[in-house]
């Protein structure tokens, strides 16, 4: 006895069936080229009957999940799209010969073992670590103090949030031209000599200020929102108990915002790591230094910049994506432990 | 029974909607093709859809990478539809965007143009994929055509630019340095010792407008300044350093030692202030204001006889004796693609070289024609000096286009340093030499 109509099941399975022929058959036009105009239409109208009868499929047991799956479906396919198609895709690039137009044949590991003899990016990977470590101390330490600052009772509060967290708001590519005026022809005004980012470790530490100035103010957000979460009954019993302001500090307001520190040392390691605009727009990654015995031209050039570099400028796009993926595998990796790392310290604490 | 009607009304919007996405966005690109033949044939589209049709002529599409030039292209465009009825669509990439960049998506999306701009050393990169022009009627009027080892004659000169030390000859002449005289060394560093002298006199800043900053002008030391070593003094087809460079990697230290002491003398005589972190702005307009005597730029960064008051000329890079020559050529060309349009890009160049379509290039577009019986004269305040080097055949080629690809990113930091006075003449040489070594052994 099906609880089931016979027209129900017949729609159903007919607007399955005919739903997956149009889009095999809209898919399979486009693939072979034809300029048939109704192709996307095909697609279109296949990929929806498809659903249709998905939904009115005869089924009790399942049918919640068929909903649930028809709603997440467009996300999935974004992502799909999006994300991992292009991720698998690129790591196929990445054992071929491919220039950005044509792929002559796979060259196996080839691309992975020359990227370890470039000097120039072993120098990219190094400088990219320092620029980490340098970044997630400071853009932290800065973030926090202007936090602690924010939080006081100091005059003109709102205007100092806004003013702080206003750099954020400039694209990067902007704010490194901006600042490339700035160290070009203020500061060299009061310095004398030629602007910082005409020299490799000046040129550096111009790119760690602009970063500050740029992302402090954001982190700064999070800290405030971390600190105003502290309950006031235990700030209360502490200046009670006699806890001086530098005790209350360390011994009350930081164990209790270790889960926002958390937070904000895991946006600042991966936003450095993937620092791209200020580099380029500040100093494209030119400067000289000797690394390995050889002269180096790349001397801030970070990892993102180096890999853009060797695709589209050096129209190296197989070598470029190589590249990517380690970029990626580190990311990955250092992203993971990180996490791993400042859970267990919230538990600890 | 209200909800699931309501329901099956929301699914069916959607769906609609979706379905209009769809077929607006297939839509919009042929409007947005119909539209740029609109701008391209101003109002006749009709009738010269009808032309069209009568002659047979399918379109051709030309991707432009002069944003500066799109109007007069789009008159260009206009002129070819008036004259022949064929029809010429012109897309426009620049800005932010290179045209070898647009044209690798193109590629993927198969929607290449059937005429595109490339420069010399990206004609590998396309190989065997451009139509070999070799015969048709333009190449005999024009020595710059682009030749191909393996695909022929593929590239159609559409300007000739040049390169050398542009000099103002109204600070020259009033400091009594006859530019003629410098062809060698020895001439050049008298005339810098006279000029800088005569520095209160003459109102200028620095006797060179010379920019080695690397990040926004590494196009201007690693490659076109860098071209002199190649090609200085050298015929147009001498590709003899250039071999060189190419055979991976190598340079003639001698003639780099003799380069090195010359790009010495510009550091020395350059205005500080300008030299390592300056800008293209700053150098041109020091030029155009009469501060600097020399710029180490080419004859598009004084464009219109309006921005200057003071005739101009180019000087050589005499850094050996005898060093007559500037670098003059097409320093990007348009190339038909094999698998669009081979016919119709053929019509067009052969129009192309003909008389309506160099009036529009050169008089209103400012290019320098690259054709023998072009009768125009170009308004380019350099046009006069430039084309007695061409007439005189003291022209060398712009070898520094076929140097590997990015290789003036690592060399305009050699010149940096130089200017910071970090290395030596020696050291310049040899750095130049291991830091061109690396790049090619990647």
């Amino acid at each position: 006895m099906s609880t089931f109509s016979i027209g129900r099941k017949a729609v159903s399975f007919i607007s399955l069936i005919a739903g997956i022929v149009l889009a095999i058959a809209g898919l399979g036009l486009s693939i072979a080229g034809t300029g048939n105009a109704s192709r996307g239409a095909m697609l279109i109208g296949g990929v929806v009957l498809f659903f249709i009868g998905l939904y009115l499929f005869p089924t009790l047991k399942h049918h919640r999940s068929i909903i649930n799956f028809i709603f997440l479906f467009p996300l999935l396919f974004a992502f799909m799209v999006t994300v991992i198609i292009p991720l698998i895709l690129g790591i196929g690039y990445s054992f071929t010969d491919w220039n950005g137009i044509k792929m002559t044949g796979v060259v196996g590991l080839s691309n992975y073992t020359r990227m370890f003899k470039q000097p120039a990016f072993l120098w990219s990977i190094l400088l990219t670590f320092l620029f980490v470590v340098f970044n997630m101390i400071l853009v932290n330490l800065v973030a926090f103090l202007l936090a602690l600052l924010c939080t006081s009772k100091i005059k003109g509060l709102g205007f100092f949030r806004a003013a702080y967290f206003l750099p954020n708001l400039i694209g990067g590519i902007v704010l490194g031209y901006i600042w490339q005026f700035i160290f070009s022809n203020v500061v060299t005004k009061f310095t004398g000599t030629y602007s910082m980012l005409s020299d490799t470790n000046t040129a550096f530490l111009a790119i760690i200020i602009v970063y500050i100035w740029q992302y402090a103010g954001y982190i700064m957000l999070i800290y405030i929102t971390g600190l105003n979460t502290i309950p006031g009954d235990v700030l209360e019993a502490s200046a009670i108990d006699g806890a001086n302001k530098t005790q209350t500090l360390f011994n009350i307001k930081l164990p209790m915002i270790a889960p926002t520190i958390t937070i904000c040392t895991f946006l600042t390691l991966t936003s450095a790591f993937k620092q791209f605009d200020v580099n380029l727009a500040l100093t494209n990654g030119k400067g000289s230094v000797q690394f390995l015995g050889s002269y180096i031209a790349n001397g801030t050039e970070m990892l993102a910049l180096n890999i853009y570099t060797t695709a589209v400028i050096n129209n190296d796009y197989a070598l470029g994506q190589a590249k990517a993926v380690l970029f990626f595998i580190i990311l990955a990796v250092v992203s993971i432990v990180q996490v791993r790392i400042s859970n267990k310290k919230e538990v600890e604490l | 029974m209200k909800k699931k009607l309501m329901s099956v009304l929301l699914a069916g919007a959607m769906v609609a909607s979706l379905v209009a996405c769809g077929s607006t966005s297939a839509d919009t690109t042929t409007s947005d093709n119909t539209q740029t033949q609109t701008e391209s044939t101003t109002t006749e589209t009709p009738a010269a859809e009808t032309t069209d049709t009568a002659s047979g002529a399918a379109p051709v599409r030309l991707l432009n990478g002069k944003p500066e030039i799109n109007d007069q292209m789009q008159a260009l465009a206009a002129k070819y539809q008036e004259e022949t009825g064929n029809v010429l669509t012109v897309e426009t990439i620049g800005g932010d965007t290179n045209a070898s960049d647009e044209l690798k998506k193109m590629y993927q999306a198969d929607n290449m143009p059937d005429i595109f701009v490339i420069e010399a050393n990206q004609a590998a990169t396309w190989d065997g994929m451009l139509a070999d022009l070799s015969g048709e009627d333009w190449t005999n009027k024009t020595g710059f055509e682009l030749i191909d080892a393996n695909m022929g004659t593929i590239g159609f000169p559409y300007t000739v630019e040049a390169t050398a030390l542009g000099y103002n000859a109204d600070l020259l002449a009033k400091a009594g340095v006859d530019p003629a005289s410098l062809t060698s060394p020895d001439a050049w560093k008298a005339a810098c010792e006279t000029l800088d002298a005569k520095k209160d006199e003459l109102g200028i800043t620095a006797v060179f407008g010379w920019c080695a900053e690397p990040t926004n002008l590494g196009w201007s030391s690693g490659t076109h300044v860098f071209g002199q070593y190649l090609d200085a003094g050298l015929k147009a087809d001498d590709t003899t350093y250039i071999d060189l460079l190419n055979d991976g990697g190598k340079i003639d230290e001698a003639r780099m030692k003799n380069f090195a002491e010359f790009i010495g003398m510009m550091n020395q005589y350059s205005d500080p202030a300008l030299l390592i972190d300056g800008t293209y702005d700053n150098q041109v307009a020091g030029f155009k204001e009469g501060k600097y005597v020399f710029i180490t730029q080419g004859n598009w960064c004084v464009t219109s006889p309006d921005d200057v008051s003071f005739e101009c000329g180019f000087a050589p890079y005499a850094f050996e004796d005898g060093i007559n020559t500037i670098i003059a050529g097409p320093p990007s060309y348009w190339v038909a693609y094999a698998s669009g349009n081979v016919d119709g890009a053929k019509a067009f160049f052969n129009w192309c070289a003909g008389d309506s379509a160099q009036n529009i290039l050169v008089n209103d577009a400012g290019l320098v024609s690259p054709f023998d019986d072009c009768q125009y004269e170009a308004v380019n305040p350099f046009y006069k000096s430039m084309n007695s080097y061409i007439t005189a055949g003291n022209y060398s080629g712009w070898h520094t286009m076929l140097k590997k690809d990015g290789l003036q990113n690592s060399t305009c930091n050699v010149f940096a340093d130089y200017a910071k006075g970090k290395l030596d003449a020696d050291g310049f040489v040899s750095t130049m030499a291991q830091v061109i070594a690396d790049y090619y052994a990647q």
